[in-house]
């Protein structure tokens, strides 16, 4: 890292840590509820960070879905609640939520921020009745879903099939995303799909919203995530190895309820937050060792390694090939199996397999000397945010 | 009420747009098979999908015109999973996202043209199918 001037560090840089990571296992068929999921991820989390629910005086619980701060006041007994804050950011709203708790933490409104997510997308409602029900959906629902165009795979199916016309992006480069992320959930024990995929079987797979197959989809599943964020003065005393979160920011892009009348369909706010966060850490792309971007869609992450800045506009299909992002290339992605291999958990798994790479602690996947390592969330149609965090001791 | 187990199930409804305040103009042009748009009384700048207030220069006065139907191909999908009952028996379908002459973009159906002639840029054309007494949708042909 270059040598900075003091005064031009952010005031946010480094003062809050990722101290508690948790999560349920990930399966399609569940018999509990979304909150109940929630709740056990959150446990698990505040046992990993050493601390008692009581500790917990901050809650950002993924809405909607799952449960509201209530909720958490009447399980967990939480004495004094100073913060319930909802981010409704679709995809985006797990990584936001971490500088909505950073701010909280660095400011002492809060000493330990709760950020969860429960969810029963496989076995409640599933993603096209979902989201009609979503306030930001409401444009969608009155334009949109009357002409037959309900799901994010058929919404964000036309910007696919913009970047292959323009760009020459081929679902080869496609694959390559949900083969190798396979490769990297059957290293995981806690993934819904174990079994390897193979390109020609992802080529084979059935035509969901062309140019989407079945294997360029996220998963519909079950599963509980939970985080919390402390002050990192304080979390250095925690259980666990300190993970600092050095740059950290949300991204709205223009025309946000509509991709439709996007004046780019593939500039969205991720390209808004990404240099704000690099700005913030003080580190550039090629200081980051691991990777885990949302990947609602397989296009979605070679569109995002764009918005980054790891390669340039149009060129993101190329750049996922020859095992560039496979563990043991320059920029290992989705580690853990991600939402088209693990589960989908709006993207908490992405930011809990981050702090576990950070850690050491990624088992069979880890990342060698993994010190600086970045996370992305994207959705709500295009709304973005990115997290970087270091491992600090 | 019967709910006898060998009733047969109702027909999956449509979709259909529950216009606003806002958005009344638009959907009453539809329905006469014209493209009505919604325009800074000020700045005269189209916007859609319609709103109060103009993003450009903040009036909030605007006037209704009818817009051009021509317009070109920005990109498109084919919906194969139907993701809704009703559209199971239309599946595949092709949904263009179209730039409009009048400067913004229309989503809709496109009918008549094969998937493999699809190309950025094609010229196309807006046309309208009653689907109810009120309502009124888009899609679109070749120009």
């Amino acid at each position: 890292m270059a040598a900075e001037d003091e005064s031009m560090v952010h005031a946010l840089r480094e003062k809050a840590a990722i101290s508690g990571i948790g999560e349920t296992a990930y399966t399609r068929g569940t018999t509990q509820s979304g909150l109940a999921l929630q709740l056990e991820a959150s446990l698990r989390a505040i046992d990993d960070a050493g601390l008692s629910p009581r500790d917990i005086d901050g809650v950002v619980p993924y809405f909607p879905g799952g449960g509201i701060a209530e909720d958490f006041i009447a399980n967990l007994g939480l004495p004094d609640l100073a913060l319930s804050a909802f981010i409704p950011m679709g995809g985006a709203t797990c990584v936001a939520a971490l500088q909505t708790a950073a701010m909280a933490v660095a400011t002492g409104v809060c000493r330990n921020v709760l950020i969860s997510v429960g969810r029963t997308g496989y076995s409640g409602a599933r993603v096209s009745t979902r989201l009609q029900q979503f306030p930001q959906f409401a444009l969608a629902a009155e334009f949109e879903a009357p002409i037959g165009m309900f799901a994010p795979a058929q919404l964000y199916a036309q910007g696919a099939r913009r970047h292959m016309e323009l760009y020459g992006t081929t679902t080869r480069h496609f694959a390559e995303v949900a083969v190798v992320t396979r490769q990297h959930a059957i290293l995981n024990g806690n993934v819904v799909m174990n079994k390897p995929l193979t390109v020609e079987e992802h080529h084979a797979s059935r035509m969901i919203a062309d140019p989407f197959r079945l294997f360029d989809c996220s998963l519909e599943s079950d599963g509980g995530a939970a985080v919390i964020v402390s002050a990192s003065d304080r979390a250095r005393d925690l259980k666990k190895p300190l993970v600092t979160i050095m740059g950290v920011a949300e991204g709205h892009p223009e025309s946000p309820a509509s991709i439709a009348q996007r004046p780019d369909l593939l500039e969205f706010g991720l390209a808004k937050a990404a240099p704000r966060a690099f700005g913030m850490a003080g580190v550039a792309p090629k200081e980051i060792d691991v990777a885990e971007i949302y990947d609602c869609f397989t296009f979605t992450v070679i569109n995002q390694l764009e918005l980054l800045g790891f390669c340039k506009k149009g060129e993101g299909g190329p750049f996922v090939m020859d095992g560039r992002i496979a563990l043991g290339g320059d920029l290992p992605i989705n580690t853990h199996g991600g939402l088209l291999s693990q589960g989908h958990v709006v993207g908490l798994n992405h930011v809990i397999e981050l702090t576990r790479q950070l850690r050491r602690d990624a088992g069979k996947a880890q990342v060698k000397d993994a010190e600086v390592g970045l996370v992305t969330g994207y959705g709500d149609m295009g709304d973005g945010s990115v997290a970087i965090l270091r491992r600090a001791a | 009420m019967s709910t006898a187990p060998t009733s047969t199930p109702p027909a999956p409804e449509r979709p259909l747009p529950t216009p606003t305040r806002e958005s009344q103009p638009y959907w009453d042009g539809l329905r006469e098979g014209r493209l009505i748009l919604q325009h800074c009384a000020k700045c005269e700048k189209a916007r859609h999908y319609p709103r109060p207030i103009c993003p450009h220069c903040f009036s909030m006065e605007s006037t209704w015109r009818e817009a051009p139907l021509a317009g070109r191909i920005h990109s498109w999908t084919v919906c194969h999973h139907p993701f809704n009952f009703f559209f199971k028996s239309m599946a595949p379908y092709v949904v263009a996202l179209v730039d409009m002459e009048a400067g913004v973009r229309v989503n809709a159906p496109l009918r008549g043209m094969a998937e493999g002639t699809l190309k950025i840029g094609a010229p196309v054309r807006l046309a309208f199918e009653p689907v109810t007494k009120d309502v009124t949708l888009p899609y679109f042909v070749a120009a």
